[in-house]
C-alpha cells in the first residue's frame, strides 16, 4: 500500500531520468548511478531518522549541525584515542544530544521546530568550541579501517549506498510491522486520542529524537570517512535539504502519515536532480533556478495523483 | 537621562577625532567568519597574541559570520565605542564601504585586511594589508602551465560564489591561464563553496562527465584536497594534476607524498601580525602605503623543504 | 488599552518576551558602559528593522499556518535590484525592487492556492530559486551604489531618531492595526485557526492566503531596499539565513507555528529580544563562539517560561 501511494512521484522520477539522459550520455551509465546514490546516502541516511521524527508529529532542524558535530568529533578523536573508542564516544555523545532534544520536546512539551531551531544554533557553537575552530584531520588516511565506512566496498556495492539501504529497510520494517510503530504513527496523526488509549506519548517523542540521532551518527562516519577531515560547519545547510527529499517524496509534515520508501525516493530525486543538472554543465544559478521549478513541479503531481486516486475510488 | 548620555557620548566622540590619543590604543576588528575555516581561526589567534605581546594595545574581537549586514553592524557599534582604529576583514569588497565612509567621518582610521575593498573605498581607508589574491591566481596558472607543459583539459574548482578571494583567485587565474597557456583548455568551473565535502562531490561529478581531465585547480587546498580525494577513488589520480592556494597542512602532506603538484603558500599569522603593525603604524602617525602585500610565495614539492608545515 | 489584570495573567500575548525584553535590557545596561546611551539604542533599532520588517510579514503568514522560507532571498534580491537599477534613477529602482517582491509573494501565493502544495516545500523551492536569480542578475557581483545620497538616506536622521527605525516602527504599527482592526486580519486568524468554517463563513481561502503573501513578499523587499540603503551597497549572498531568525523572533514572540494564534506586538518583542541579545553580547565582547550557545540555550529558556507561564490557561495539545 504505502508502495502505492509513492507511484505519482516514482512516475515523476523515471520520467526525469529520461529526460537528463536525453541531455547527458553519461547520465544513466552505471558508475554515474553508483555514484549519486553514494552522495545522496549521507542525506539519505539523515532524512530516514528525521521521517520517523515528522511520522511522530515533530520537526528536527538540528540535524545540519549535529552531522558538524559528530563528524569532527569522530574525526578528531580518531587519532586520539583510536577508531573504536572513537566511534563509540561519538555514538554516546550524539545521543545524548538527540536526548536533550527528546526531552524538551517530549517532555517539556516545547515546540519541535524552535527547539531544534535553538539548538542548531548552539549545537554549532559547541563544535567550534571544542575545536577551537580549526580544521580536523585524520594524519594516516592510508591505513586505518576507518576508511571502510565511507570508501569501501563490500560485493561492489559502496559501503555508504548499504548503510543507507540496510537503515531504510529495518527503519521501514519497524515502522509499518510493529507495535512502536504504529504507536508513533498514532502519537503524530492524533495526539489526544492516543494519549486516551493509554500510549505513553512522551517516551514515543522522545524515542524519535533518539532514532533521529543515531542516524547521524551514522552519516559522521560516512561522511567522516569519506573525506577523512572534517570542517566545523560541514553539516551546514543539510537540515533543509533533508526536508526537501523528505516531503519531494511525499510525507507530510503534519505527522501521523508518511513511510521511510517515500523518503529514500524524495532523496534519491534530489540527488540527481543535482547531479543531472551539472552534468548539463550549466552554472549554479541556473541549477538553484531549474531545482525551484522541479520540486515545486514533483510534489504537485503528486498531489494531483493522488487526488485523482482518490476521485476514481469515490465514484 | 538618554539625552545626557548621548551628549556625553558625542563630545567625546569629538575629542577623539581631533586628539590622536598616544596610547595605550583600542583597536577594534572585525572578522569575516572565524571557525568557518582553520585560516581565518588560526589568524584570530595570532591576532590575539600579537595584541596580547604589545602592552600598548587593547583589542575589542568581533566576528560577522560571513554576514555583511552584521558586519556593517559590528562597525557601527566599533565607532559606537569610540576605538582608536578599527580593522576590517571584509565580507565583501563594495558592501562595506559606506561604513568605512562612516568611520572615516568619525575620525577614526580603518586598515582592511586580507581582502581588498573595491576601488571606490580606497580613499576612505587608511591602509591595506593581507595577500594578493589576483596574483596568488596568476601563480596557479603558471604553476599548471608548468606542470601541464602547455597542453591539457583542467577544471576548476572555486570557492564561495560572491566572495572577493574567491572571485579575485578565479580571475587571476583565468585571466593568466589564458595568456600564458592558450594550449590549456578550462574545460568548465563549479562552486566548491570552501568545503572539502562539497568539492568532493563537485570533483565526482567531472569525473563522470570528462573521461580525460589533465588538472584540478581549486580555490584553496582543503577544496583540493577533496578533489583529489574523488579522483582517488575513481582510480584517475594519478593522471591529474592537483593544484591549490593557501596551503593547509593536508595539502603540504598531500605535495609531500608525491599526490598534489603545488599550492600557495600564504601565513595566517605573517596576515594577522601585519595587519595589527599597519594600524600600529597609522595611529603611530607614521607615512603608511596604501597596499601592504604580504609575500605568498608558491609552493611546490622541489622547495617544500624551504617551509614549515602549516599550522591548520 | 490591556488592562493590567489581564496582562498578568498571560491573556495577551505580549507577557512574557516583553518581561523578557527588559529584563536583558537592564541586565546589558549594568553589564556594559557602551550599552545604554541613545545612539546604541537607536543602532539597535536599525540593526534590528530588518529581521523586524521580515517578522511583520512573516507573522501574517504564519497566524494564516503558512510559512515562508523565502524572504531571505527575496530580500536579497531587492537589496541588488534597488542597486543594480539605480542608473536608470532612484524611483524607478526602489520601485523594481519592490514589484519583484509583491511578485515573489504572489508567485508563492498562487502555488499554494493553485496546486495545494505545502507553504514550506513551495517557498524552501523559493528560496533556493530567487537565490539563483540573484547571480543570474548580478552575474555574481556585488554592487555599490556609486550615488551617496541613497547610503545617506539609509544614515539619515529626524531629531536623534533614525529614519530607518522610523519607518519600521510606523510599518510596525500599521500592521499590528491591520491585524486587530480590520476585516483582514480578523479573516487572517479564521483562516489560520479552523480553514473549513472560514470558508463555510465566505472567505475565499486562497486568494486570501495569496495576500497574506504578497504582504510578506513586499516586506522582505522593503527589509532589502533599506537595507542596501543602509550599506550602501548589495550582495548577493545578502539575506542568507534570515528565513531562521525571522522565524525563531516571531515564534518566541507568541505566535503559533499551527496558525490562528499570534500578534504583531509579540513579533516586535521577538524580534527586539533577539537584536538586544546580540548587540548586547557585542558590547561585552562575549566570543563569537558562545555567543552562539548562548542564543540557543536563551531561546530554549524562553520558551520553557512561556510554557510555564501559559500552561494553566491553556489546555491545547498541539505540537
Amino acid at each position: 500500500m504505502s508502495f502505492l501511494s509513492a507511484q505519482g512521484i516514482l512516475v515523476f522520477f523515471l520520467l526525469g531520468m529520461v529526460v537528463f539522459s536525453f541531455f547527458s550520455e553519461q547520465f544513466l551509465s552505471q558508475s554515474n548511478i553508483m555514484t549519486v546514490v553514494r552522495q545522496a546516502s549521507i542525506i539519505g541516511i539523515i532524512a530516514v531518522g528525521v521521517t520517523v521524527v515528522i511520522i511522530g508529529g515533530n520537526l528536527d532542524l538540528s540535524v545540519g549541525s549535529l552531522l558538524s558535530f559528530s563528524t569532527v568529533l569522530v574525526v578528531d578523536l580518531h587519532d586520539k584515542i583510536g577508531p573504536v573508542n572513537a566511534i563509540l564516544l561519538m555514538f554516546a555523545l550524539t545521543l545524548l544530544i538527540g536526548a536533550v532534544n527528546g526531552f524538551l520536546i517530549g517532555f517539556m512539551r516545547l515546540n519541535s521546530l524552535i527547539v531544534t531551531l535553538a539548538m542548531l544554533s548552539a549545537i554549532q557553537g559547541l563544535v567550534l568550541i571544542y575545536s577551537g575552530g580549526q580544521n580536523v584531520d585524520i594524519a594516516n588516511q592510508q591505513g586505518t579501517w576507518f576508511a571502510f565506512f565511507g570508501r569501501g566496498y563490500v560485493a561492489g556495492i559502496a559501503v555508504p549506498i548499504l548503510l543507507f539501504g540496510l537503515l531504510a529497510i529495518v527503519v521501514q520494517v519497524v515502522m509499518s510491522y510493529t507495535g512502536y510503530g504504529r504507536r508513533i504513527f498514532a502519537v503524530g496523526g492524533n495526539p489526544m486520542a492516543a494519549v486516551y488509549s493509554g500510549i505513553r506519548k512522551n517516551w514515543c517523542v522522545f524515542s524519535t529524537y533518539l532514532i533521529s540521532a543515531f542516524c547521524v551518527a551514522c552519516a559522521a562516519l560516512v561522511l567522516g570517512s569519506r573525506v577523512m577531515g572534517s570542517q566545523n560547519n560541514v553539516g551546514q545547510g543539510y537540515e533543509l535539504l533533508v526536508l526537501a527529499g523528505i516531503i519531494l517524496g511525499g510525507t507530510s509534515l503534519l505527522g501521523g502519515a508518511g513511510s521511510i520508501w517515500k523518503t529514500v525516493i524524495g532523496v534519491l530525486i534530489l540527488g540527481f536532480i543535482q547531479n543531472g543538472l551539472l552534468l548539463m554543465g550549466y552554472p549554479y544559478y541556473i541549477q538553484w533556478i531549474v531545482t525551484w521549478v522541479i520540486i515545486i513541479l514533483a510534489v504537485w503531481l503528486d498531489l494531483a495523483n493522488k487526488r485523482k486516486r482518490l476521485l476514481t475510488t469515490h465514484s | 537621562m538618554f539625552k545626557k548620555t548621548a551628549l556625553a557620548a558625542s563630545i567625546v566622540m569629538m575629542s577623539t577625532a581631533t586628539v590622536y590619543a598616544e596610547g595605550p590604543y583600542r583597536i577594534g576588528i572585525t572578522q569575516n567568519n572565524v571557525g568557518v575555516d582553520s585560516y581565518q581561526t588560526t589568524y584570530e589567534s595570532a591576532f590575539e597574541a600579537a595584541a596580547e605581546a604589545n602592552e600598548n594595545v587593547e583589542i575589542v574581537v568581533l566576528d560577522a559570520g560571513g554576514d555583511v549586514a552584521r558586519q556593517i553592524g559590528q562597525i557601527n557599534n566599533l565607532i559606537q565605542q569610540r576605538v582608536d582604529a578599527i580593522i576590517i576583514w571584509p565580507t565583501n569588497g563594495q558592501a562595506v564601504i559606506p561604513a568605512i565612509r562612516q568611520a572615516h567621518k568619525a575620525g577614526i582610521p580603518v586598515v582592511v585586511t586580507n581582502s581588498k575593498i573595491a576601488e571606490a573605498g580606497l580613499e576612505y581607508i587608511a591602509a591595506f594589508s593581507g595577500p594578493d589574491n589576483v596574483q596568488q591566481g596568476a601563480s596557479s596558472a603558471e604553476m599548471m602551465c608548468d606542470a601541464l607543459d602547455g597542453e591539457g583539459q583542467i577544471v576548476q574548482i572555486s570557492g564561495q560564489p560572491g566572495y572577493t578571494t574567491a572571485m579575485e583567485r578565479a580571475g587571476g587565474f583565468e585571466e593568466r591561464l589564458a595568456e600564458l597557456c592558450p594550449g590549456v583548455e578550462l574545460l568548465e568551473t563549479q562552486p566548491g563553496n570552501w568545503n572539502r565535502e562539497r568539492a568532493q562531490r563537485v570533483m565526482e561529478d567531472f569525473l563522470t562527465k570528462y573521461d580525460r581531465i589533465d588538472g584540478v585547480y581549486a580555490g584553496d587546498d582543503n577544496m583540493g584536497v577533496g578533489a583529489l580525494n574523488a579522483a582517488k577513488g575513481a582510480g584517475r589520480a594519478d593522471e591529474i594534476v592537483f593544484i591549490g592556494a593557501t596551503n593547509f597542512a593536508v595539502g603540504y602532506d598531500a605535495i609531500e607524498r608525491g599526490e598534489y603538484y603545488g599550492s600557495i603558500y600564504q601565513s595566517p599569522v605573517d596576515d594577522a601580525e601585519a595587519a595589527l603593525q599597519t594600524a600600529l603604524d597609522v595611529l603611530g602617525g607614521q607615512e603608511v602605503p596604501k597596499m601592504n602585500f604580504f609575500e605568498t610565495p608558491k609552493i611546490t614539492a622541489e622547495i617544500l623543504g624551504e617551509f614549515d608545515r602549516p599550522v591548520f | 488599552m490591556t488592562s493590567l489584570k489581564g496582562f498578568f495573567r498571560g491573556k495577551t500575548a505580549i507577557q512574557p518576551i516583553w518581561i523578557f525584553v527588559i529584563a536583558i535590557f537592564i541586565f546589558f545596561s549594568f553589564m556594559s558602559e557602551y550599552f545604554l546611551s541613545l545612539s546604541n539604542i537607536t543602532n539597535i533599532l536599525v540593526q534590528t528593522s530588518t529581521i523586524g520588517l521580515l517578522a511583520l510579514g512573516m507573522t501574517y503568514v504564519m497566524i494564516n499556518g503558512n510559512i515562508d522560507l523565502s524572504v531571505g532571498a527575496t530580500l536579497g534580491l531587492a537589496a541588488s535590484l534597488v542597486v543594480g537599477i539605480q542608473p536608470l534613477g532612484l524611483t524607478v529602482a526602489v520601485l523594481a525592487a519592490l514589484a519583484a517582491g509583491i511578485v515573489i509573494g504572489a508567485i508563492n501565493g498562487l502555488i499554494v492556492w493553485k496546486t495545494g502544495v505545502n507553504a514550506f516545500i513551495v517557498t524552501l523551492g523559493a528560496m533556493i530559486g530567487v537565490r539563483g536569480l540573484i547571480f543570474l542578475y548580478t552575474q555574481e557581483q556585488s554592487f555599490y551604489a556609486t550615488n551617496f545620497a541613497f547610503a545617506d538616506f539609509g544614515a539619515s536622521t529626524i531629531g536623534p531618531i533614525p529614519v530607518l527605525a522610523i519607518i519600521f516602527l510606523l510599518c510596525t504599527l500599521v500592521m499590528h492595526l491591520v491585524l486587530t482592526r480590520t476585516g483582514h486580519g480578523r479573516n487572517t486568524f479564521a483562516v489560520g485557526g479552523n480553514p473549513e468554517a472560514s470558508i463555510d463563513a465566505g472567505i475565499r481561502l486562497g486568494r486570501h492566503m495569496m495576500i497574506n503573501f504578497i504582504i510578506v513578499g513586499f516586506f522582505a523587499a522593503l527589509a532589502g531596499v533599506l537595507l542596501a540603503s543602509q550599506m550602501g551597497a548589495a550582495t548577493p549572498n545578502l539575506g542568507r539565513d534570515y528565513e531562521l531568525w525571522t522565524i525563531t523572533a516571531v515564534v518566541l514572540g507568541g505566535t503559533k507555528l499551527t496558525g490562528g494564534y499570534g500578534s504583531i506586538t509579540g513579533t516586535l518583542g521577538g524580534v527586539l529580544a533577539i537584536g538586544i541579545l546580540r548587540n548586547g553580547m557585542n558590547m561585552m565582547q562575549v566570543p563569537a563562539f558562545y555567543v552562539l550557545v548562548i542564543l540557543g540555550a536563551i531561546l530554549i529558556s524562553v520558551l520553557i517560561i512561556d510554557k510555564k507561564l501559559n500552561a494553566p490557561s491553556t489546555k491545547e495539545v498541539r505540537i
